[in-house]
C-alpha cells in the first residue's frame, strides 16, 4: 500500500490495538510500520509507561514547533484559544512580546487571555518601548489595571503611570462596555470587556 | 535542492543579517514545506510588500554570497517578459526567487493576506516575518507559475489533503480575473482539466470560471 493511502486510513489519534485492526495487521507488524512512519515524521507519540501509548498520525509530516503567541497564551490563560493560524516564532520571545503581539491581533478571546501575561512580565522597560513602537501604550496601561483588579499580577513601576491622553483609543475596533468605566477614563480607552467576561480567566 | 532544516537556517542566518524588520510571504516549495507536504525544494519563493523590504533581504543575502542569475530555462519566454518577474540569487544549490507587491499577473488579494496558514517571525535584532498562504493560495500561484514540476506538486497537495477548498480557489481565481488579471481564468482552467486526469474536480467550478471569463 503507498505511503498516502496508508496514512489516510489512519490519519487520527490511534492506539496500537486501532491502528492493528484498521489495517488487518498482526501487533508486531503494525509496531513494525509505525515505528518506521515516526522515523519519516508522520507519527509522533504520547503517553507510554504505565500509561497507554496514543499515536498521533497524520498526511502531512509533523514539524518540530517553536511556540508562538498561541501556544503562550494558552500556557499562562486558563481561558484556552483555538488557534486560527499556526504562530511560531523563533528566537526570544517574551510575556512583553506575546501582549503586544495579542493587542495587535484585535481579537477579544485573544486579548482577554492576554490579561494573565501581566503576572509574568518582568522587564517593564522592554514592555513600555515596545508598546510605544507599537502605538499602544495606553492599551496596555488599561489591560494592566483591569488585570489588577482581578488577579494577581507583577507590579507596575511607578514612573510608567498614566499620563494625560489626547486622543481616545479602543482594545477593540470602536467597541466598549461601561463596566469598568473608572479604567476606561483614566487611561483614555474603551475597554470591551464585562465583568462575567472576566470569570473566564480567573480559573 | 533544499531541505527544511536547511531552509529554517538559512532564514534564522538571515535574521541575523537583517538591519530592519522584514515582512514577506512564502508561496511554491517553500510554503509546502512548511505545511510538510514535502521535504526539500529546488527555490525559496517569497513576495514582498514593497521594493526597500526586497532591497534590504538581497543585501542580507548578498553577503552570504549569493550572486543575482539568469529566469532564462527557469520561466517560460512570456514569462520573462512580465514586468513583474522576480529577481533570483543563487548560490551552490540554493536559489531565491524573490517578487515584489505582485506575482506576475497574480495580485495578493486581502482575503490571502489575511487568512494565512502560519505566520513564522525569525527573531534577531530585527524581525523576519514569513507569512505562509494556505494551500488553495498556494495550488492558484502554482498553476500560474508553470514550472517544471509544479503539476506535481499541485498533485501531491491535492492527495494529501482531504479538506481542499475548491471554492476558495475558485472565488480566488476570480478576483484576480476582476482585479486585471487576464491570465488568471485561462491558467486556473487549464490545470483543472489537467488535472481532472488524476483527481475529481466537480464540474461546478469550471463553470463558475466559465461564466466569470465571460462577463468582461
Amino acid at each position: 500500500m503507498e505511503n498516502i493511502e496508508l496514512l489516510k486510513k489512519l490519519q487520527g489519534l490511534q492506539t496500537i490495538e486501532t491502528a492493528s485492526e484498521a489495517l488487518n495487521l498482526s501487533r508486531q507488524a503494525t509496531l513494525n510500520l509505525l515505528s518506521r512512519l515516526k522515523k519519516e515524521g508522520y507519527v509522533t507519540t504520547t503517553g507510554g509507561g504505565t500509561q497507554k501509548r496514543l499515536y498521533k498520525i497524520t498526511v502531512r509530516k509533523q514539524r518540530k514547533r517553536d511556540p508562538g503567541m498561541f501556544d503562550i497564551l494558552n500556557k499562562y490563560s486558563p481561558m484556552k484559544l483555538n488557534p486560527w493560524y499556526d504562530h511560531q516564532v523563533h528566537g526570544i520571545y517574551t510575556p512583553e512580546d506575546v501582549l503586544i503581539d495579542a493587542i495587535k491581533t484585535k481579537s477579544f478571546r485573544a486579548i482577554l487571555a492576554s490579561l494573565r501575561l501581566f503576572n509574568h512580565i518582568t522587564d517593564w522597560k522592554k514592555l513600555y518601548s515596545l508598546a510605544k513602537q507599537n502605538d499602544c501604550w495606553q492599551e496596555i496601561g488599561a489591560l494592566y489595571d483591569l488585570a489588577k483588579k482581578n488577579f494577581k499580577v507583577k507590579r507596575m513601576p511607578k514612573q510608567y503611570a498614566p499620563a494625560r491622553f489626547k486622543g481616545k483609543k479602543y482594545i477593540l475596533r470602536k467597541y466598549e462596555n461601561n463596566d469598568f468605566k473608572d479604567i476606561g477614563e483614566k487611561w483614555n480607552v474603551g475597554i470591551p470587556f464585562r465583568k462575567g467576561d472576566l470569570i473566564k480567566v480567573e480559573t | 535542492m533544499i531541505t527544511h532544516e536547511d531552509q529554517m537556517n538559512l532564514f534564522r542566518i538571515i535574521s541575523k543579517s537583517i538591519k530592519k524588520d522584514i515582512e514577506c510571504y512564502a508561496f511554491g516549495g517553500t510554503a509546502m514545506m512548511f505545511y510538510g507536504y514535502k521535504d526539500e525544494t529546488k527555490d525559496v519563493d517569497l513576495l514582498f510588500n514593497d521594493e526597500p523590504s526586497r532591497k534590504e533581504f538581497i543585501e542580507a543575502i548578498k553577503q552570504l554570497g549569493f550572486n543575482e542569475t539568469s529566469l532564462l530555462k527557469i520561466y517560460i519566454p512570456e514569462k520573462l517578459r512580465d514586468k513583474n518577474r522576480p529577481l533570483m540569487f543563487k548560490r551552490e544549490d540554493y536559489r531565491f526567487d524573490l517578487f515584489v507587491k505582485q506575482i506576475f499577473k497574480t495580485k495578493v488579494s486581502p482575503r490571502m493576506k489575511e487568512d494565512l496558514f502560519a505566520i513564522h517571525e525569525f527573531k534577531e535584532k530585527s524581525t523576519l516575518k514569513i507569512g505562509v498562504f494556505r494551500k488553495e493560495c498556494i495550488v492558484q500561484l502554482k498553476a500560474i507559475t508553470e514550472r517544471q514540476n509544479d503539476f506535481d506538486d499541485i498533485l501531491t497537495i491535492l492527495k494529501k489533503e482531504q479538506n481542499f477548498d475548491w471554492q476558495y480557489l475558485i472565488d480566488e481565481t476570480i478576483w484576480q480575473h476582476r482585479h486585471g488579471d487576464s491570465w488568471a481564468i485561462l491558467d486556473m482552467e487549464k490545470m483543472i482539466r489537467q488535472l481532472k486526469e488524476y483527481h475529481f474536480v466537480e464540474q461546478k467550478y469550471l463553470e463558475q470560471l466559465y461564466k466569470a471569463q465571460k462577463e468582461k
